[in-house]
């Protein structure tokens, strides 16, 4: 501890010895470091954003079936099939017991909201969809004042909607209360039972989640007599119970729908594991992209250091002849110039990391989508590792030189 | 005054260098003792092998043939390290150059040695004050090294060699760079530590210089030779 302490005592006195020398070596780890930082920053930030966006798409225990277009050789038969309909949701319920939730929804085309006065931009399109109360399981929602649908609601085919926070804000005024009110869906009148809760995750000034506060839920039966008047559903999704037998629960739930649409194979069951795999893969890829970019870094300022370092040694050999004669051991000498090394790489590491935190809160304010960087822990720990392993190992070879110096050649040179 | 125990023993000592094609004898079978409390000068005129006598005394260089003995022991047994801490122990090196390193202090350059103990002494500051007052530097402690005379930097330097209380204090022509007056100075602060019982060895080419001390070894060519003995 004693020589590394005096080591770095020493360090700085060399630093402010030669000062522009020091600064342009300082420049270098400083770069490097800060932008690794940034790197790692805008990384944690794409990465943290795609996950979150996976997770609240319903997790990777989330199944998905929707209609496809059948295989040619089937075609003629299309008919035959009633396609994916609310049987389908009641047969798997029956028939796939690994299946712990399902949901059924029907997705009203070109919805028109409206109240009074007020509509709904229709360009940012608000989803109206017939739901059943699966869908606040499954994908994640909640109501936040109100109520959820009742059985009632399902069996009257019930002029009820719960809206998501953007579809009020539309068409209420701020502080007005919108349970219980009416609201038009396509000229329809519906009562506002309730209203669901508020989702943010904001990249600077872009909230990534906001398209789940465009959406309006009525009931299933309800979008299928009176909006969409089919019965043909949107989507079918359904939440497996069990996550590591997903690939039997996808088999149990294709063999179930093949059963009720008589053979023919206009729906399609997935996973989120493709999702799941191409965000593995994109981030492994990011990692070696990283990790590259962090290795060139560490190498440019671990030569900027070696660089100094022997500038350093040859100005220096007297001092280490004098040192050695005065009783240092060449291990002495070995720890003194790492420790100078690793001073200057340190001091390069912080003034770095400082110029990241300025930088990334510099970009997160004028980058608006959700690809601004943040400021991760873990970005500071490489920060400063990344300095401190440039230091020791650019330091090691001068310092190895300087420790086995010749004292009488050394105190010879001049 | 008597003299001590033996400190150092030189027997056959031979050094030579290998230099482009031929070989150089900087020294041949040089055998001398020193005791306890010596003052010893080693005069010889420049390229004599008198630099290389110093090295080896300070265990800077090894000999090619013969043996040294420190304190009983012989220095060839011990390894590089070991020989750095006789060194930082017990051996104290004064240039002619004074080779003070110019970014730290007087105090600091003084402490140095110190540094390179096994285990620091707790009393080190009184060691770098006790030092400082005997070469009369005690007020120049926070000086820079290039703000002295050369006699007040010899005197540093001085100091830095006594500050571990060595057995031997090794000076290779301390007064070379000095002025006359200046350099009076200096070699009455060598006999002073002297007769304060510490042994003395100065490698000097000037016969004035090493009339100052009571035993003179004589180097030329490589052969040392005692004055007065018969040679």
């Amino acid at each position: 501890m004693r020589p590394l302490l005096s080591g770095l005592v020493n360090g700085f006195a060399e630093i402010w010895g030669h000062k522009l020398r020091s600064l342009l070596t300082i420049s270098c780890v400083m770069l490097g470091v800060a932008s690794l930082v940034v790197t790692t920053g805008f990384m944690e930030g794409f990465f943290d954003n795609w996950e979150t966006s996976l997770q609240e798409q319903g997790g990777i225990e989330k199944i998905s079936s929707l209609a496809q277009g059948v295989k040619e050789r089937q075609a003629p038969f299309a008919a035959v099939s009633p396609g994916l309909t609310p049987a389908d949701a009641l047969a798997l319920a029956a028939l796939a017991p690994q299946i712990a939730v399902i949901s059924p929804e029907i997705e009203a085309s070109r919805p028109k909201l409206s109240r009074g006065a007020r509509t709904y931009d229709r360009r940012r399109g608000a989803r109206v969809q017939g739901v059943t109360n699966a869908i606040f399981e499954i994908n994640r929602f909640e109501v936040a004042s109100g109520r959820m649908f009742s059985d009632l609601d399902m069996h009257d085919h019930a002029d009820v909607i719960i809206i998501g926070t953007r579809v009020r804000d539309a068409l209420f005024a701020p502080g007005e209360e919108a349970l219980g009110a009416l609201i038009d869906v396509n000229d329809r009148p519906f009562r506002v039972i309730g209203v669901l809760r508020n989702y943010e995750r904001f990249w600077g000034t872009y909230n990534t989640l906001d398209s789940k506060n465009e959406v309006a839920f009525v009931p299933l039966t309800t979008m299928a007599a009176k909006i969409q008047r089919s019965d043909r559903l949107s989507f079918l999704n359904m939440k497996a119970a069990d996550v590591t037998r997903l690939r039997e629960t996808v088999d149990t739930a294709s063999n179930v729908l093949a059963q009720t649409h008589r053979g023919i194979i206009d729906f399609d069951v997935r996973t989120s594991e493709e999702q799941l795999a191409s965000y593995a893969s994109t981030k492994a890829g990011f990692v070696i992209g990283g990790g590259a970019i962090a290795g060139i870094s560490l190498l440019v300022s671990g030569i900027g250091i070696m660089n100094l370092m022997l500038a350093s040694i040859n100005e220096r050999v007297r001092e280490i002849g004098i040192r050695k004669a005065i009783g240092a051991t060449p291990l002495d000498i070995f720890s003194q110039f790492v420790a100078e090394a690793v001073t200057l790489s340190l001091l390069g590491g912080l003034v770095g990391v400082a110029l990241a935190v300025v930088a990334i809160q510099g970009l997160a304010a004028v980058i608006p989508p959700g690809s601004a960087p943040v400021l991760a822990p873990s970005a500071f720990v490489v920060g400063f590792v990344f300095s401190v392993t440039s230091g020791v190992l650019a330091g090691i070879y001068p310092a190895a030189k300087a420790a086995k110096l010749d004292p009488i050649e050394a105190l010879r040179y001049e | 005054m008597a003299l001590g125990d033996e400190v150092l023993r030189m027997e056959r000592v031979g050094k030579r260098y290998p230099m482009g094609d031929t070989v150089v004898d900087a020294l041949v079978d040089a055998s001398f003792v020193l005791s306890e409390g010596e003052a010893v000068a080693i005069l010889g005129p420049s390229g004599s092998g008198k630099s290389t006598l110093m090295h080896l005394l300070g265990f800077l260089d090894s000999p090619s043939s013969g043996e040294i003995l420190f304190e009983g022991r012989p220095v060839a047994a011990l390894t590089e390290r070991q020989r750095a801490r006789v060194r930082a122990e017990k051996i104290g090196f004064v240039f002619q150059a004074f080779n003070l390193l110019p970014r730290l202090t007087v105090r600091a350059n003084v402490a140095l040695p110190l540094a390179y103990l096994g285990h620091p002494p707790p009393d080190a500051e009184a060691r770098v004050d006790r030092a400082l007052a005997l070469v009369g530097m005690s007020n120049r402690a926070h000086h820079k090294p290039g703000e002295l005379s050369g006699g007040q930097r010899q005197r540093v330097a001085i100091a830095r060699a006594l500050v571990n209380e060595p057995r031997i204090l090794l000076a290779d022509e301390p007064t070379g760079n000095l002025d006359t007056k200046t350099a009076a100075a200096i070699l009455e602060l060598f006999q002073e530590l002297n007769r304060q019982g510490r042994t003395i060895v100065v490698v000097t080419h000037s016969p004035e210089i090493a009339g100052h001390f009571r035993r003179q070894l004589h180097v030329l060519d490589g052969r040392v030779a005692e004055k007065g003995a018969a040679s």
